[in-house]
């Protein structure tokens, strides 16, 4: 009887579910156990039956396409709705990725960091997780979100009592309730300014929010009406995607699903480091790049953050033979400012050229998290070892690693032979954010994500770039319309939304250029003021150098100009269009302004009056090879078309010489090219020094940390890592334990 | 040469269609009985007018008349064509001069970042790779002129109203501006202004200066403004439809015109008609003549609501499965979908175009398996060249069809085109089996499949995304292949009833046939009704609406009128864009009458939106407590129009005759060999049931009926398919 008596209790302990936490370390140990996902070594379904394997898959992403376009017209926000800025998918119980939809793809990699979060905290067990229910989340440290701007709904897709999937949609709020109004908070010391930061929450049951959570949006945000639509955009993805699960295990059977989904992905993960191994030269690709935040003399509230900072970036990519190894050891450490990462956010921006560059031709899955190693090491910017860093502006400097990473792809690929997919890779992205109050007291909140959409294209190694044609966060370049974003901001209008000529850098063939918008105050009522996030200002530049003797994309910039004549302008009918032309007519003192700032770094919070101007700049990208050996014709038709207005540094430039006709067109003389090209070649060669003399020179400097206080204190940090200090102490030749006295900026 | 008594008679009861491809032109005549007879000719793309005559020529010596015959008892006469398309694809069209809000000169090289349009999420994940299409006009000749108006805020009446005018119109500009785009030989002048959907008056301003300077130089060169081209938000598009308009459809214009006064030379005494890209039909007077752009798929959707109407269906969803696409499309309570903008060619236009969902599953579609093992389909079709077992190099749809027996090698296109089974087979053997380790009927069938599959999950989805219930609609599927493969694609699937025509194969131009007269307006509007809204504000916003649509009501009779139709027998059809404050897509609602008078009629219109948003999502995603946005009222104008028939017959027995049967053919269905016998479509009777496993031939397509299963011919010729009763 006894025997039998255990028999029973055994069975049932058998029937009930596993946990979470037991099914997140059985992958975990199989995995790691067998090098293949969750042990499978063996692709049996795929290979028994090819034709129903691929029909389950059709199905499961059937599923987040049609929950996509379906769902993105409830939302409120041109981000989610005209932009790609919002995603759905369909992860594995333990959170890895099966399928997505079109969008922001990279946040497919930090699904898990909730999902072990929760497991680890027990959530299914007290007090449960059931089929239907809404988790909210926007944390970075317990979430992995990259900023609280970003958003993400979880619901538990359960089968007699066990989780066997997660729908998840996201999407960019147009404001987060941060101190700083918009959606990344630019000034931000810890995480408690940065807005509305949720650790995963259970806000609803039965594919339905809980009614506190409407409160929660209302209070805590300034937007609250279209943050409400975009939780229900996500919520209605998420039914549709819970629903077609149910329908497919139902179709499929409980056994197949459970093997299909773990096939699903051993097989993508096998295709992405084929395609890596067959497509990158191996070796190591390092980059650089610094990100200044200026934060000394902003505020006197908080003396800690009362500094500037010079955010070290460093990237390097090295192929292996289970892919690739991403190592960002040497870059900063945190700060107490908004530019923080959490790894789930660093893995959202470095795995966007990860998967334009190696997913395209497989299964969107999980299976390029597992061929994708990462370092990003603990007390890093990266990897903080303090759980109250802010990461709301992490896009601002982010960005510039993933370029980095996405760069060392294409001279991978370039070196391979692949011409066709190397090109300057860049993200010179930019926003504007803010709120206001109108004369009747009605507040408002907004993000204009417009230059977010859409950036220039660096240049090939056989073209010159295009405008507006790339957007590395979404695949999806959309800009939106200026009469959707001209509607959220009541006395905003657009006075211009131009290319901006000149704007790119300059190579042997161009990048594609940047944008320029010019906004004008009318009537702002009781307040309205902006700040603006980006991921190119003060990035200097974002890709360390250009590609084959190229510039690098010129960083964003923009300009307040305050207390202005633009009435007599109006009149003339000659407003400023973009950033160039307003400098132009204030040096032509065309435009009188009483109050210039051009922002080339963070501006504190502008507030605009009757007739102020805010105009931005952002989106440029790099050339390819020395701008020497530009085709002098190419040259010519950039000066005709206006493409590069100006004559004088076009022709320092390219070193091509160009007369203008009767008709104002500009004409090659190619003799004179020839010429001016020669001497200076012949100038470049005199002006230029031996590296070893440099060296020599330079070593001195190095050695007596003879920097200004921002740059000593990015080395002090930098050298702290290992891998950092052996290469900077090896090139210099320093001792082995050298390093900088790590001092605050503002001595 | 025939002349007949009914010719001689007067009576007007022939329909004729015609669509001018790329290669063919397809002359469709349908007969008094509603039944038709197909002519084709090849396409001069010069002189579309020689196509035409030698088309509707060949489809009439079918019947023994010669084409003025069939003309001078024509009583409507539709002509679609890819005129339009053609120009926009090879860059030959209107030398455009644009006139646009200043600072936005770079509009159309922006095109709002949009490169990825068309795409695959394959396709577009490889970023690399995108490219902006040709813009429609030269950048430079972009000028811009000093003007803004604005358009009013999502918050509501909290800052300055829609239609403000921040700057008025600078008109030296407009002068100067205009005179350089002449001067540079601009043959035709577009306007696009910001917010110019919510009042017209900048641009209208400009084009009466425009047309000033044009007409004091004595020139003939059109001004369209983008706010009488598509009064819609949305810059972007509408800039893509204005330059549609100005670039391609003037031109084409003129085209049609000379195809109208050849079928004029041949006795047609009315006007010649086209499709809109949304349904309905229009003569060549039409001024938004850019609309019918694309009106190929509409011929099916139309077909089927001419044929739900005379059945009585209130909901019909479409399966047209072709050489190169399986699209799928949905009629409710007798309503086309309608979406709000279009992807053509690379531009996205602010075109209202009927909803379609294609998956890229056609019977040319090539059948590949990649280095990995996975099964590929599409998108690379063999068009006219079938397969390999015909004239194209690699295996297709058809020639897993061909190689299981499904369709007769002998017997395609009536035996007048001979198929090489053999190839087929070993094509299927070298390109799908061996590399898969099946065997070659297994691999041929485990592709269909998966093919069905995809086909089945689209049809289900359609439906169920848009919140309905498939128990409530009649599956009606039609193109050459649909009638081969609906047995997959429609299995499983609890429809109220699954049917088809005999004319399957050409029923998308016998659509056109069916189209009715009509005209849709949109008129952007920026109308809120906030939560809470009283008595006071409804009327006020009931007013507005209501003047929109008699304006929209009064445009509308002046411009049928001009085009020839009788004011008196226009019948209007009333609907609104509305959204919950807040949203940024708006939802087009129907709405039961154009009565507009007060908050009743508002709260039933806030209603009846609320009943539409409830069929699509979820009830987590309705949001009532933001209160709603009104930004488009619309109104759909139908004058009468000869229509076709579908002739009733008597029904004879169950049993088909003996002429009907064919003979038996071996078919490898889903994992075996089976009989399937073999009937010919055009001996069938109404009244007749076959039963599967059975195939109908007929010389365009084949009915595959699976064992189980039956086909039931109505009195309308109508072909019901259902499970057979032994096994229900």
């Amino acid at each position: 009887m006894a025997t039998i008596a255990r028999e029973v209790v055994d069975k049932q302990r058998q029937l009930k579910p596993p946990t979470l936490k037991a099914m997140i370390a059985e992958r975990d140990r199989l995995t790691a156990e067998t090098g293949h996902y969750c042990g499978v070594t063996e692709l049996t379904l795929r290979d028994s039956d090819p034709i129903k394997y691929e029909r389950f898959y059709a199905k499961l992403h059937a599923a987040v396409l049609a929950a996509r376009e379906s769902a993105r017209f409830v939302a409120a926000s041109p981000g989610s709705r005209e932009m790609g800025e919002c995603l759905w998918g369909i992860a594995t119980p333990e959170g890895d990725t099966l399928a997505v939809s079109l969008g922001f793809l990279s946040h497919t990699v930090i699904f898990p960091t909730s999902i072990r979060y929760m497991a680890d905290n027990d959530y299914d067990v007290n007090d449960g997780i059931e089929d239907g229910d809404v988790f909210a989340v926007s944390d970075g440290l317990t979430g992995g979100v990259p900023h609280p701007g970003d958003f993400y709904s979880f619901v538990p897709i359960c089968v007699d009592g066990e989780v066997v999937a997660w729908a998840i949609g996201i999407n960019h709020l147009m404001e987060n309730g941060a101190p700083v109004a918009g959606s990344w908070a630019t000034f931000s010391v810890d995480t408690f300014m940065d807005g509305l930061v949720c650790p995963p929450m259970r806000t609803g049951r039965k594919l339905k929010q809980e009614s506190w959570w409407r409160a929660i949006w209302e209070r805590r945000t300034r937007a609250a009406t279209m943050n409400i639509l975009d939780d229900k955009m996500r919520l209605a993805g998420c039914a549709m995607i819970h629903a077609a699960t149910h329908a497919l295990i139902e179709e499929f059977g409980m056994d197949y699903y459970k093997r299909a989904i773990r096939e699903v992905i051993e097989e993508s993960r096998r295709m992405v480091v084929d395609n890596m191994r067959s497509t990158l030269v191996p070796g190591t690709y390092n980059g650089c790049a610094f990100r200044l935040v200026k934060y000394k003399g902003l505020q006197n509230v908080w003396s800690h953050a009362d500094k500037n900072t010079l955010i070290h970036v460093r990237g390097s990519l090295e192929p292996n033979e289970n892919g690739v190894l991403l190592d960002a050891e040497g870059s900063s450490k945190w700060g107490y400012h908004s530019y923080n990462a959490t790894p789930g956010g660093v893995d959202c921006a470095v795995f966007l050229g990860m998967i334009n560059s190696f997913s395209h031709n497989t299964k969107v899955t999980a299976g390029i998290d597992l061929a994708v190693q990462r370092n990003y090491p603990r007390g890093s910017i990266y990897n903080p070892d303090n759980e109250y860093t802010s990461n709301a502006n992490l896009w601002a400097q982010t960005v510039a690693l993933n370029s980095l990473c996405f760069g060392a792809v294409s001279r991978a690929m370039f070196s391979r032979g692949y011409l066709e997919e190397a090109f300057t890779v860049d993200g010179n992205w930019g926003a504007f954010q803010g709120a206001g109050t109108t004369a009747d007291g009605t507040n408002y909140g907004f993000t204009n994500f417009e230059w977010l959409g859409g950036t220039g294209r660096g240049a090939w190694c056989y073209k010159d770039g295009e405008p507006l044609v790339w957007a590395a966060w979404s695949q999806m370049a959309t800009i939106g319309d200026a009469e959707e974003f001209e509607s959220t901001v009541p006395p905003l209008f657009y006075l211009g939304r131009k290319l901006l000529p000149g704007y790119f850098g300059y190579g042997k063939y161009r990048g594609g250029p940047g944008n320029s918008a010019v906004h004008w105050c009318v009537e702002p009522g009781r307040h309205v003021a902006l700040t603006r996030p980006n991921g190119g200002l003060s990035c200097t530049p974002s890709v360390g150098i250009g590609m084959s003797g190229a510039y690098p994309g010129p960083g964003s910039f923009m300009i307040s100009a305050r207390g202005t004549n633009l009435d007599k302008l109006i009149e003339q009918g000659e407003t400023p269009r973009d950033a160039r032309e307003l400098l132009e007519m204030i040096d032509d003192e065309k435009l009188a302004v009483k109050k210039l700032e051009v922002w080339k770094t963070d501006c504190p919070e502008l507030a605009l009056k009757d007739n102020d101007l805010f105009v931005d700049a952002a989106g440029s990208s790099g050339g390819w090879g020395d701008p020497l050996d530009r085709d002098p014709a190419a040259v010519v038709a950039d000066l005709n078309d206006g493409m590069c207005p100006n004559y004088a540094f076009v022709s320092d430039m390219h070193g091509v010489i160009a007369t203008q006709d009767a008709d104002g067109n500009w004409v090659l003389d190619a003799a004179a090219t020839d010429a001016r090209r020669e001497a200076l070649r012949a100038a470049r060669l005199a002006e230029s020094v031996p590296v070893a003399d440099w060296w020599q020179e330079e070593r001195p400097r190095v050695v007596a940390q003879d920097f200004v206080p921002e740059v000593r204190e990015m080395y002090a940090q930098s050298l702290t890592f290992d891998k950092f200090q052996r290469e900077f102490a090896g090139f210099w030749q320093l001792p082995g334990d050298f390093a900088f006295a790590e001092e605050s900026s503002d001595e | 040469m025939s002349t007949s008594a009914s010719s001689a008679s007067g009576e007007r009861d022939f329909i004729l269609a015609l669509d001018a491809g790329g290669t063919m032109t397809d002359a469709i005549l349908v007969k008094p009985d509603g039944t038709f007879t197909v002519g084709k000719s090849i396409s001069r793309r010069e002189q579309p007018e020689i196509s035409y005559r030698e088309s509707v020529a060949d489809a009439a010596q079918m019947l023994g008349l010669d084409s003025s015959d069939v003309h001078r008892r024509c009583a409507a006469d539709i002509y679609t064509g890819t005129g339009m398309l053609n120009s926009v694809l090879t860059g030959e069209g209107r030398k455009v001069g644009l006139l646009v809000t200043r600072g936005f000169e770079d509009i159309s090289l922006m095109e709002g970042g949009l490169t990825y349009l068309g795409q695959s999420q394959a396709e577009g994940l490889h970023q690399q790779l995108h490219r902006h299409t040709r813009p429609l006009v030269e950048p430079r000749n972009v000028l811009g002129v000093s003007e803004r108006m604005g358009g009013g805020c999502y918050q509501g009446n909290v800052h300055l109203p829609a239609g403000h005018t921040l700057i008025p119109v600078n008109e030296a500009q407009v002068r100067r501006h205009v005179e350089t785009l002449l001067d540079r030989g601009c043959e035709v002048i577009g306007i696009l202004f910001l917010y110019s959907f919510v009042d017209a008056r900048h641009e209208h301003q400009a084009r009466d200066i425009a047309q000033q300077v044009v007409a004091a130089r004595g020139l003939d060169v059109p001004v369209v403004c983008s706010a009488d081209v598509a009064p819609v938000a949305k810059e972007n598009n509408r800039l893509k439809s204005l330059l549609f308009q100005c670039f391609a459809a003037e031109q084409v214009r003129e085209s049609l015109l000379g195809v109208e006064r050849e079928a004029h030379g041949l006795g047609f005494s009315g006007r010649l008609l086209t499709l809109l890209s949304y349904g309905g039909a229009v003569n060549m007077e039409y001024p938004r003549l850019y609309e019918t752009m694309i009106s190929g798929p509409i011929g099916g959707l139309i077909g089927a609501q001419f044929v739900a109407g005379e059945l009585g269906l209130d909901n019909v969803v479409t399966a047209d499965m072709g050489g190169t696409s399986f699209d799928v499309g949905l009629i409710v309570e007798g309503r086309i979908g309608i979406a709000k903008s279009a992807d053509i060619a690379g531009h996205r236009l602010a075109l209202p175009m009927v909803e379609l969902d294609s998956a890229g599953n056609g019977a040319g579609s090539v059948v590949w398996v990649d280095e990995y093992k996975r099964l590929h389909v599409g998108p690379e079709s063999a068009g006219a060249k079938v397969g390999i077992c015909h004239e194209y190099d690699r295996l297709t749809v058809t020639d897993i069809n061909v190689a299981l027996g499904y369709v007769d090698p002998d017997y395609f296109l009536g035996g007048h085109i001979k198929l090489d089974r053999e190839r087929a087979l070993a094509a299927l053997k070298e390109a799908v089996a061996d590399p898969l380790g099946l065997d070659v009927y297994e691999a041929g069938a485990g592709v269909l499949g998966i093919i069905n599959a995809e086909m089945n999950d689209l049809l289900r989805t359609m439906v169920a995304a848009k919140g309905y219930d498939t128990h409530d609609f009649t599956l009606l599927y039609y193109g050459g292949a649909g009638p081969v493969h609906m047995y997959g694609f429609a299995e499983g699937i609890p429809f109220k009833d699954v049917i088809t025509l005999p004319w399957a194969a050409g029923f998308s131009a016998f659509g056109a046939a069916c189209a009715e007269y009509m005209h849709r307006y949109d008129r952007g509007l920026r109308v809120l009704i906030p939560h809470g809204a009283g008595d006071a504000e409804m009327t006020a916003t009931a007013r507005e609406i209501d003047t929109a649509w008699r304006e929209l009501e009064a445009e509308a009779r002046a411009e049928m009128q001009a085009e020839g139709i009788d004011p008196d027998r226009i019948r209007f059809r009333y609907g609104v864009s509305a959204r919950y404050i807040g949203q940024i897509e708006s939802f087009d609602t129907a709405l039961p009458t154009g009565e507009m008078r007060g908050p009743d009629d508002i709260r039933a219109m806030i209603d009846a939106f609320e009943t539409m948003y409830s069929k699509v999502y979820p009830e987590g995603a309705k949001f009532s407590g933001a209160g709603y946005s009104l930004t488009e009222v619309n109104l759909e104008a139908i004058a009468p129009k000869p229509q076709p028939v579908l002739a009733r017959h008597e029904l004879a027995g169950e049993e088909p005759a003996p002429d009907a049967f064919v003979g038996t053919r071996e078919v490898f269905h889903k994992d075996r060999w089976l009989p399937f016998t073999v009937y010919e479509m055009a001996e069938l009777q109404p009244g007749n049931v076959v039963h599967g496993p059975a195939i109908i031939r007929d010389p365009m397509t084949t009915v595959v009926i699976p064992p189980g299963h039956e086909m039931a011919l109505d009195a309308l010729r109508i072909l019901h398919y259902r499970a057979a009763p032994a096994t229900q």
